[in-house]
């Protein structure tokens, strides 16, 4: 329970239950919401059996200019259709058409389930195609000769999946740059969540030294440099953490598994946040309890409690 | 308990079982009237001396004595951030809950995190000793609470950064 799945559980459990081909097919209407703003829509529009799983994602059109639809075409090919409206990408699945292995079956569910998280990918695949793209440029170079272009790597891909944050990731001929940006809404966020970072920073040192590198600071940092709408009010409410993704984290039988576990940190990080605030609010109503009973205490016990006899007869004083 | 701490309760303490020598005193301003003199100030001459107990800068205790009332003050120690937003947010807690705390004062005298006000209607209805206990049981366990809390907090961060980056290795 303690990392957040990647796939959208409620689609994933629909669709299975749809599959198994248990229950007659009926018909769906339902908006199913995840996280960073999010939307699903599961409908069956036409006839029972086919069922359209659209999404919207806020950021849609920065997506696809970073090639999303490249990914959900190799991710979904044959179950596109046109968008249904209001919403940015559909797909259909008649259950009168399904592949006939249980596999294959079981992979959809999972494909669909993970809509979001691939549509999402879209920008990472990019970068880290474009890093071994300039790995391969510089490796013809030696350290010092390598040109200007080559060293510094390539264009900020900046996505701008919730309101006020967004996720900014650059490619470089070493590695590849991601960064977060978040906004503490609150005094105790911004605390609690410094106390968090800087555990995140220091686990590299202490136990996994395979991690990625993780920096923290409330300025912009230099790779945002020259990117537009960065806002630089310094007032400490916004947050940026780096993850620096090393060659070993890029290897094609990876980079998947990557992808997905870094697109969930900005929500498992603030879930974790707040957690802690909830545990500590219900023992500060324990201990607030406890400090009720002394105080308690001080009050001298009444006399005037009803007497009564073993065999539940009262005693009343007479007048 | 640490070697400074046992004195500097000692002292508050006996500080506050001799400042709670309370007797029922009406209005001298206005007829009917029955209120805490500390909190009024109208007239100088039933308003005793303040003291300060403290154990550091950090740590004090600030009792304002009265002919009906006693205004005790606590500022809890605060070492950093993390522990400023955990009493802040502890206090609250408590001061939200004054109606059933009878002695808890509502809002903190300036200067300090928490203020109780005990009249000579509470020391008739409930055990002076008991009261004094109750106080010197507060500030001990509410350092005691912070500091938990905190490594707790952690703790948790420590864990949850821990096996976040597990994955990537």
């Amino acid at each position: 329970m303690l990392l957040l799945d990647y796939q959208n559980v409620l689609i994933e459990s629909l669709l299975k239950d749809r599959f198994s081909g248990g229950s007659p097919p009926a018909s769906i209407d339902q908006v199913v919401s995840d996280f960073d703003g999010v939307t699903f829509h599961i409908s069956t529009p036409e006839v029972k059996t086919k069922i359209l799983v659209s999404i919207s994602v806020k950021c849609f059109p920065e997506l696809v200019q970073y090639g999303a639809e490249a990914v959900l075409e190799r991710e979904y090919g044959p179950y596109i259709v046109a968008p249904e409206s209001g919403y940015d990408f559909s797909v259909l699945v008649d259950l009168e058409n399904l592949p006939d292995d249980q596999e294959a079956k079981d992979d959809l569910v999972r494909r669909i389930s993970l809509l979001k998280r691939n549509a999402m990918a879209a920008p990472f695949e990019q970068a880290f195609d474009e890093f071994h793209q300039l790995q391969e440029e510089a490796s013809k170079y030696t350290s010092e000769s390598a040109p200007q272009g080559v060293l510094e790597g390539g264009q900020t891909r900046a996505i701008h999946y919730r309101e006020e944050e967004a996720i900014y990731i650059k490619a470089s001929h070493d590695r590849v740059t991601v960064i977060f940006s978040t906004v503490f809404r609150e005094e105790t966020d911004r605390i609690f969540g410094k106390v968090f970072l800087q555990e995140f920073v220091d686990a590299r040192r202490r136990a996994i030294q395979n991690a990625p590198q993780v920096l923290f600071r409330n300025e912009p940092p230099l790779e945002l440099q020259n990117v537009p709408g960065i806002n630089n009010s310094g007032s400490g409410e916004i947050g940026y953490i780096t993850f620096v993704l090393f060659p070993r984290h890029l290897t094609m039988q990876r980079r998947a598994e990557v992808i997905s576990h870094i697109q969930t940190f900005r929500d498992y990080f603030h879930y974790h946040i707040k957690a802690s605030k909830a545990y500590i609010h219900s023992r500060m109503r324990r201990r607030t309890a406890d400090f009720l009973q002394v105080l308690r205490r001080a009050r001298p016990e009444s006399d005037d409690k009803e007497r009564k006899t073993a065999s539940g007869r009262t005693f009343k004083v007479q007048s | 308990m640490s070697q400074s701490l046992r004195p500097y309760l000692q002292c508050v303490r006996s500080s506050l079982t001799a400042a709670l020598s309370l007797s029922n005193f009406a209005s001298q301003a206005s007829e009917r009237h029955n209120v805490p003199e500390i909190e009024a100030a109208s007239c100088p001459e039933v308003l005793l001396n303040p003291l300060t107990v403290s154990r550091n800068e950090n740590e004090k205790v600030f009792i304002e004595p009265s002919i009906n009332s006693v205004r005790i003050s606590i500022r809890i120690k605060q070492a950093d951030e993390i522990e400023h937003i955990l009493v802040h947010k502890f206090t609250r807690f408590l001061t939200q809950r004054a109606e059933a705390f009878f002695i808890l004062r509502r809002k903190p005298v300036k200067g300090y995190d928490i203020s109780f006000l005990i009249t000579n209607f509470h020391t008739e209805e409930m055990l002076k000793h008991k009261l004094v206990d109750f106080i010197i049981q507060f500030m001990e366990e509410v350092d005691k609470e912070i500091s938990e809390m905190k490594l707790f907090l952690n703790a948790r961060a420590r864990f949850v950064a821990e096996s976040f980056l597990t994955p990537f290795d």
